[in-house]
């Protein structure tokens, strides 16, 4: 069963807070999730299967090497999509006090 | 030449012969662009000038295009339809923008997707609603939404989109435009804003097959940026488009097509189904009724669900408002993230990522997310197990047109759970599939969808212009007649 307790909780591992009538929504919704989740274990014989987490086996892949030369960003770049700079650097509050 | 309605072979000629410009061709674009914001609402951005620079001259130079927001484009703002990106201005190019860049393809402006990609109506964009050109009270559906909706009004004869469960094969249906989606791999997704990396594909929205043949040759083709993309197969996919169908098998899932009560829309749609299926007979193919397990189709929706929102948790996990993004201040690291993450994610978002999250529980994991995983390798098995029977899978792309705004679906119908997602299929094996224009329902159009085995791109293109062929449905646009 789930729960709003359950829900804020998730949440809160992934770094967002949500409203009192967003989980209310959301637990709603979990009801027509959890049936057609169901679905999934209606499947004979699904044990005896392995996982599936790609489309298709590719039987070359490349890595590149550690020494190849790529592009980089300069800092300049990099910096580019944030207003707290200093001295070349992201800023964020103090982490150690 | 009448613009709205060219293929881009139409406008190569045009061009070729100088009966017009680049430029001309990009100010009739971003004039039909802006004009149409207020009734369809495609764009995030229009870009105001023309350019091109074309590192060699092709088949693609000066021909104007529209690429989905979530593609990176240096120096041009990429919101993803977010509010945590509505800012962003990405320093790097996606292998396909650059791509077409060098192939002097003009850029007229960035498309509104659902929100990350995560939606399949084009109604959770940042920047509002995307209706359908040929329906203004209706959607476009998604989530490549502004990119279809863009073909199908004519604004640009190609567009490029991403698709992850359906999302430019199913609003290509309700545009009654092309959508084609190569195997798994067949075009880099580097620079890609990732939705679920395993499922996720490049695919483009075009006005005729041939279209999407030439608009793939340009952008196929291993990228040492992606270790996911495949070598390239050296062929040109426009020179293999006149082989006659003749002695082709193609099947289609009865479940998918079988129903004791029926809406008008689906019986009608079904009817068209049917009809056209008895004209690819008549150009001496086969085509099969074949059965498979109820329980195993309707855990499709379901499984998709588990793997997409499961894999969208972990990629977004970098949308921290830090290093970029719209940073919402607080007093510690992790108060700026949680200030950012909760006002940068709509609701609906944030109850996706919930259900990610909840799926990757310790104690849900192997009952939940490997199951889903279980399912895709059976469906994927028996798809492999026809493939060897069949050339090809014909199945309407959808139950029906596209549906009125607030209109809801009985999630949990067969109708829904197979007829409407049965594309998934094609992101869980990475398989080729395309949706074409068939007919009409209600004065709206509907598509049909054909998937072939992986790495049969060239196949599947040739099989989908005969068919194009036999219904003449090239260069259409919203508001041609109901032929």
């Amino acid at each position: 069963m789930i729960d709003k307790k359950m829900l804020e909780n998730y949440a809160e591992k992934l770094m967002f807070r949500m409203k009192d009538d967003e989980l209310d929504t959301l637990e709603s919704e979990f009801d027509t999730i959890l049936k057609q989740m169901k679905l999934i274990e209606n499947i004979k014989g699904i044990e005896k299967v392995d996982p599936m987490t790609f489309p298709f086996i590719t039987y070359e892949a490349k890595l590149r090497s550690d020494l190849e030369s790529s592009d980089s960003l300069s800092v300049d770049e990099v910096v580019s999509n944030t207003k707290h700079v200093v001295k070349d650097q992201i800023k964020v509050p103090k982490v150690v006090e | 030449m009448e613009y709205k309605k060219s293929t881009i072979e139409n406008l190569r000629e045009a061009l070729d012969n100088n009966e017009v410009t680049g430029e001309e061709l990009f100010n009739e674009a971003k004039k039909l662009a802006e004009e149409s914001q207020k009734d369809i609402n495609a764009f995030v951005t229009i870009l105001d000038k023309y350019k091109s620079r074309p590192k060699k001259k092709g088949i693609l130079t000066d021909i104007p295009y529209s690429l989905k927001d979530n593609f990176s484009t240096t120096g041009i703002l990429t919101t993803a339809s977010s509010n945590i990106l509505k800012n962003y201005v990405p320093v790097y190019d996606a292998t396909v923008y650059k791509k077409l860049k060098d192939a002097g393809a003009v850029l007229v402006g960035k498309t509104v997707l659902d929100e990350l990609a995560m939606g399949g109506t084009g109604t959770t964009g940042h920047t509002g609603v995307v209706l359908n050109p040929w329906d203004k009270t209706r959607l476009i559906g998604g989530s490549s939404a502004g990119s279809c909706a863009s073909v199908a009004a004519g604004i640009v004869p190609f567009s490029i989109g991403s698709d992850t469960g359906d999302s430019v094969r199913k609003p290509a249906s309700y545009g009654g435009v092309v959508g084609f989606k190569p195997t798994y791999g067949r075009i880099s997704r580097y620079g890609l804003f990732a939705f679920a990396s395993s499922l996720d594909h490049v695919a483009l929205l075009t006005r005729s097959v041939k279209d999407a043949a030439i608009v793939t040759n340009v952008l196929k083709g291993e990228d040492p940026l992606d270790m996911t993309s495949l070598k390239d197969d050296g062929l040109d996919y426009t020179l293999n488009l006149d082989k006659s169908i003749k002695g082709k098998k193609f099947f289609y899932i009865k479940e998918a097509c079988t129903f004791d009560k029926k809406s008008d829309i689906l019986e009608s749609t079904l009817n068209e189904f049917n009809k056209l299926l008895d004209k690819i007979r008549s150009l001496g193919a086969t085509v099969d009724e074949v059965s498979i397990d109820k329980d195993l189709l309707n855990a499709i929706y379901p499984s998709y669900m588990v793997i997409s929102c499961a894999e969208a948790t972990s990629n977004n996990s970098n949308l921290t408002g830090i290093p970029f993004g719209n940073r919402i201040d607080g007093s510690t690291y992790e108060e700026i993230m949680f200030n950012t993450r909760t006002e940068g994610f709509s609701e609906l978002i944030k109850r996706r990522f919930v259900i990610g999250s909840y799926v990757l529980q310790k104690e849900n994991q192997d009952k939940l997310f490997l199951n889903a995983c279980r399912v895709r390798r059976m469906i994927v098995d028996k798809m492999h197990e026809l493939f060897k029977t069949y050339d090809a899978l014909i199945m309407p792309a959808s139950g029906g047109i596209a549906p009125k705004l607030g209109e809801a679906s009985d999630v949990l119908s067969d109708e829904y759970l197979i007829l409407e997602n049965h594309m998934a299929i094609g992101n869980f094996g990475g398989f080729p599939s395309i949706t074409l224009p068939y007919g009409f329902v209600n004065s709206m159009p509907i598509g049909v969808n054909i998937t072939s085995n992986i790495l049969k791109d060239s196949e599947l293109l040739n099989i989908a212009k005969q068919i194009e062929d036999l219904l003449g449905y090239i260069g259409q646009v919203a508001g041609d007649k109901n032929v």
